[in-house]
């Protein structure tokens, strides 16, 4: 069946079986790879878009459910090569080691920074609880979120702290 | 997807109810998702046609009056609840159990009725619903009919609905709003894991509701008991009520251990 979505501002018309997920829809029939596929059940969030407005799991919404769908993934993050602020911050944090997680982590945090400009500690845990990293142990991406948002500060060290 | 299958969206009940009649057995209604999905991937449902409900604008309705309480219609999300101002002023333990489900991301798509209608025994919406006394209402071709909760569940993933048959809403009576609630869930981790055992509490006046979930082939109710009753009398009611049993996720007597201390914790807190 013929499915429309927007993705990262451009309209993409693609032909797709109607039992296909926006997951693979994405991956296959857009072309747009940066999106991954970590358990396929809604566990792991590596999958994670915003759709309309709202942060889902790719994986568990069927391609033709987003049909006329306003999407953005990670691949709207960075502009003309230019990194995103939040994926600056995951650089500078060394919020990434083996970079599967970081897709959905960027669009979980994307979601929760525009519900909530200047989120918490335990704002950031939460709006990340459905994000599994095996690598960084989440400490360094909760710090990327705390100075993207103005919340770290150099004390007479030199070391980061808490607002 | 492992198994190919057609996709509808009808727009209005009749045009639902049509659909689900020419699928028969291999229709499966679609609200949020989150279940229907796995099981497809998994292989444990090999639906020929899916059926969408959330373009059918009647089941979007969320609505809340001081007299008759709160709707919730089938396409309603578990966030939506969460973040209701309404739910959140009148329905405390709506929320609570709410957030405790899975995700944000999840919880986004997954709906309430969906929640009830996959009718797991570690259902988190259905401990709240329990203890507010809401009413499952059933629509099909024929008609409608109206089920308490209580009778709503009949076992593991078996409720009283028959093929052709849709939960069009919940009714969230008024009687309770307002009234002080919580909900404690053991797992091992945040976000990602089924219940290993939960518990409800709810207080109003006099009284004090409790409902268990993962703890017996349905989620359950115990019996009302006393404000004035203590952490030991309630402890003793829940465990009466429920049937736990030994798996993979918990043996039965760490599950009877931890409603205890839930209830005692729930006590301070509600």
């Amino acid at each position: 069946m013929k499915i429309t979505v927007t993705v990262n501002d451009q309209v993409y018309i693609r032909d797709a079986a109607p039992s296909k997920n926006l997951l693979h829809f994405l991956r296959e029939d857009v072309g747009l790879t940066g999106t991954k596929e970590g358990c396929g059940a809604g566990e792991c969030g590596a999958c994670t878009v915003i759709m309309d407005g709202k942060s889902v799991n790719a994986c568990l919404v069927l391609a033709p459910e987003a049909d006329g769908a306003v999407i953005r993934t990670v691949e709207g993050e960075a502009v003309m090569g230019e990194l995103s602020d939040v994926q600056q911050k995951f650089m500078e944090h060394h919020a990434v080691q083996c970079g599967f997680c970081t897709p959905g982590m960027l669009m979980s945090i994307r979601d929760l920074l525009q519900r909530t400009p200047k989120p918490s500690e335990h704002q950031i845990k939460e709006a990340i609880e459905g994000n599994f990293c095996r690598c960084t142990g989440y400490q360094q991406i909760i710090e990327a979120v705390l100075d993207v948002t103005g919340q770290l500060t150099k004390d007479n060290k030199g070391e980061l702290r808490h607002v | 997807m492992l198994c190919e299958f057609d996709y509808l969206a009808p727009l209005n009940l009749p045009e639902l109810f049509d659909a689900l009649a020419a699928g028969g057995p291999d229709a499966r209604i679609l609200a949020g998702g989150t279940d229907l999905l796995v099981n497809v991937r998994a292989g444990l449902v090999t639906p020929k046609t899916v059926i969408d409900i959330k373009k059918i604008p009647g089941l979007q309705g969320l609505e809340y009056n001081e007299k008759t309480g709160l709707e919730i219609g089938a396409a309603v999300t578990v966030n939506q609840i969460a973040e209701d101002p309404r739910v959140q002023k009148n329905y405390s333990l709506l929320v609570a159990c709410a957030e405790s489900l899975a995700s944000y991301q999840l919880r986004n798509r997954a709906t309430v009725v969906g929640n009830i209608v996959n009718a797991s025994p570690c259902a988190d919406m259905a401990p709240a619903l329990l203890c507010y006394e809401a009413q499952v209402v059933i629509t099909s071709k024929q008609g409608s009919r109206t089920v308490p909760i209580r009778e709503f569940f009949t076992g593991v993933k078996k409720t009283v609905l028959v093929p052709g048959e849709l939960v069009e809403k919940i009714l969230v009576p008024a009687t309770y709003a307002g009234a002080s609630g919580s909900y404690e869930k053991l797992k091992r981790i945040k976000g990602h894991d089924l219940g290993i055992v939960g518990v409800a509490m709810l207080k109003k006046d006099g009284l004090v509701r409790m409902a268990v979930s993962s703890a017996a082939p349905t989620p359950i109710i115990v019996k009302d008991c006393k404000a004035s009753d203590s952490a030991e009398v309630l402890a003793k009611a829940a465990l009466e009520a429920i049937k736990p049993i030994d798996d993979v996720r918990s043996s039965k007597e760490y599950r009877e251990f931890m409603v205890q201390v839930y209830v005692k914790r729930l006590l301070e807190r509600v």
